[in-house]
């Protein structure tokens, strides 16, 4: 399945890159997609799909735009 | 008494006298310093009604036991006065040199009341105070008075200064210093033109008194390493607060044309990645440890130093998504001491106002150029259009009707920073209780409501997390004038900060005794509120009826259809009023007000309004 991996902040230095579409070879979920683009599972984060906050737990689904931000605060 | 030096400079503009006045151990004990300092004097000192552009009001300079001493982030100053766009107390914080300066010249705050004859700066060095000409600076920008001074006075000299906008007394002009720091958003930027003051000029040459100099010494260049080191770990500062822009543009919470959307396809144009790419420079406060000021080239080739707030409210806001133009918009701003978020959303404004034929003119939304013009308008009220629109989105559309209040993106008057929370609930009541209007700074918590709350949820949570970061953000911070940053974005711990109280002061408090202090503060500017305005309603603490408009819900997108519903949010309302012990109105009750020991001032304040 297909998934569009948006990272945030520092979160594009940490993992490579900007913004990106990945194949992947089965389901996975928010949790595992975090790891699989190698970020730091001591970084507070919060994962957004298709533009609502997912639990590390929740399946991914074919065709999901995943956004996975360090936890900000407003300034 | 250790940690303050116990000591309030009282300057009068008008007869060109100044004393040193000394304050309590008491008095520092309940008010801390900063804000808390501020928003007692001035209780005291002003009658409520007074003209807040008149001599009769005061402009206070408040600093904290910890302002000015090397440890993370302290180089910070409180500016104070009622608020000529609000009507009731307002202040602001910025990075100055002031910081420390004015505590070595042995004070802990400032008092500056009347007005000159003539465009003055004070020059304060230790206990001689001088009134000197401004002739040469008057009518100039801050860069131009701010190198003006330091030629004169060396750059080791703290300093505050005014632009055109507060010359022209502009409602929404700024203090500045060190020519990118800006402070002071109800317009104190304004009551401080009001009395021809155009600058402030501080050093000073004593130690600052601390219980325990070695202690805190220790404890400042530890945390100093500590937040350093955090800051670097966390990446933070590769794009600083702008790294939000992109986040926000993904969960729909972007303002953009007026707060009308919620995101743009464009938004990446001007995001952190691209900020962090055209920076020339980083810039910080005094003793800060994760610089938060990035500067590019604008259009025009000048350095413009951006942030999230003012790249929000002068990029999509105005639907301008191009960096070096939203540079040139920031640069003009920060020369005439406009405020960039007010400027942002009065320009935001005015161009839905056209768009909906409640205004006349040639602004549309995503014109720079033009918008660079009405900038100069406003800081100097050129024109029918400049000097309306210098009295700030909500007194514009009072002129203009036909509806506009309902989309003047403000709160009491003061416009709100750059989140669109038409769905997002509490985030809205944020900006609807914050002390001084529709201000970010003492509550931001978006992160909280979708990750571990639901962002549809009107619950008690929602309130209750208001109140944490109110007491953290708006009581503990602004009262020992210290940056947030370091706690708020790379995870510096909270206990480090009465640490370093209790080194300087010698007293042993916990947080838990910040909480208390922070809740006298919010109770005493909503003591002022209530001065000001006896017929105060809940209604006052609501966000702008666009939020609440069906029809200007998102018409696509995870937030399609979805504003914010009157019902649920007064019910969030009435939860923040229950937690925080005020009456149905968002006024403390007579039983807080004694919790807090604030007997006297609720007396006071009875003269002109009932207490419940």
């Amino acid at each position: 399945m297909k998934v569009t991996v948006k990272l945030i902040g520092p979160l594009i230095y940490e993992g490579g890159f900007s913004e990106r579409t990945l194949e992947l070879p089965g389901p996975v979920t928010a949790g595992e997609l975090s790891v699989l683009v190698k970020i730091d599972k001591k970084r507070p984060t919060i994962i957004t799909r298709n533009g609502r906050a997912v639990v590390a737990g929740d399946q991914l689904a074919d065709g999901d735009r995943v956004v996975i931000s360090h936890i900000y605060s407003g300034g | 008494m250790k940690g303050w030096t116990g000591n309030i400079l009282r300057v009068n503009l008008t007869d060109k006298t100044w004393k040193k006045e000394s304050f309590t151990e008491e008095f520092a004990k309940k008010w801390v310093g900063g804000r808390g300092f501020a928003a007692k004097i001035l209780f005291d000192e002003l009658k409520p009604g007074i003209d807040p552009l008149g001599p009769e009001n005061k402009l206070v300079v408040a600093l904290g036991p910890i302002a000015g001493i090397p440890a993370p982030n302290t180089g910070k100053v409180v500016v104070a006065a009622k608020s000529p766009l609000t009507g009731f107390y307002g202040d602001g914080n910025l990075g100055s040199n002031v910081s420390s300066q004015l505590r070595k010249a042995g004070y802990d705050a400032m008092i500056i009341e009347g007005k000159a004859d003539k465009p003055t700066y004070l020059n304060i060095e230790d206990d001689k105070v001088e009134f000197l000409p401004a002739d040469e600076m008057w009518g100039k920008g801050t860069y131009f008075s701010n190198e003006w001074i330091y030629k004169k006075h060396g750059k080791n000299a703290g300093v505050l200064n005014i632009g055109q906008a507060g010359e022209n007394k502009v409602l929404f002009a700024v203090i500045r210093s060190l020519e990118g720091r800006a402070g002071g958003r109800p317009g104190i930027g304004a009551v401080m033109g009001s009395k021809l003051l155009k600058a402030i000029v501080v050093k000073g040459t004593k130690q600052i008194p601390q219980a325990d100099p070695e202690l805190m010494r220790k404890l400042g260049i530890d945390g100093l390493k500590k937040a350093r080191e955090l800051d670097q770990k966390s990446g933070w500062s590769k794009q600083s607060t702008n790294a939000v822009l992109a986040w926000c543009n993904e969960v729909n919470g972007l303002p953009v044309q007026n707060m009308r959307k919620t995101s743009h396809p464009e938004a990446h144009k001007i995001d952190g990645e691209r900020l962090d790419a055209a920076r020339i420079a980083t810039y910080g406060c005094p003793s800060c440890t994760m610089h938060c000021g990035i500067t590019i080239h604008d259009k025009e080739g000048r350095e413009s130093e951006l942030d999230y707030e003012n790249i929000g409210m002068l990029g999509p806001n105005i639907n301008v998504f191009d960096l070096k133009q939203v540079g040139s918009l920031n640069y003009l701003c920060d020369d005439y001491g406009l405020d960039t978020i007010s400027a942002g959303a009065v320009l935001g404004f005015y161009g839905d106002a056209i768009e909906h034929g409640a205004a006349k003119g040639d602004f549309k939304f995503g014109d720079a150029e033009k918008g660079k013009t009405l900038l100069w308008d406003i800081a100097t009220r050129k024109g029918e259009t400049g000097n309306l629109l210098a009295d700030g989105a909500l007194k514009a559309a009072k002129v203009y009707g036909k509806n506009s209040a309902d989309y003047a993106m403000q709160v009491k008057g003061l416009e709100m920073a750059a989140y669109n929370c038409k769905s997002i609930p509490g985030q809205a009541l944020a900006f609807g209780v914050a002390a001084i209007g529709g201000h970010h700074r003492e509550a931001w918590i978006i992160t909280f409501e979708l990750k571990h709350s639901k962002r549809e949820s009107y619950g008690p949570e929602k309130a209750a997390k208001v109140i944490e970061l109110q007491r953290i953000r708006g009581g503990l911070f602004e009262m020992l004038v210290a940056c947030r940053f370091p706690w708020v974005e790379v995870g510096y711990e909270l206990e480090n900060y009465p640490k370093f109280f209790n080194a300087v002061t010698g007293l042993d408090w916990t947080l838990e005794n910040f909480w208390v202090a922070a809740d006298r503060a919010y109770s005493m500017i909503k003591l002022h509120y209530l001065r000001e305005f006896p017929n105060a309603t809940r209604k006052d603490d609501y966000p702008p009826a666009v939020w609440f408009d069906k029809a200007n819900a998102d018409t696509e997108g995870p937030q399609k259809g979805v504003v914010l519903e009157y019902d649920k949010y007064d019910s969030l309302l009435q939860h923040y009023y229950d937690a925080r012990g005020y009456d149905s109105r968002g006024i403390p009750t007579l039983e807080t007000l004694k919790k807090l020991g604030l007997e006297a001032e609720a007396a006071a304040a009875a003269k002109v309004a009932a207490l419940n």
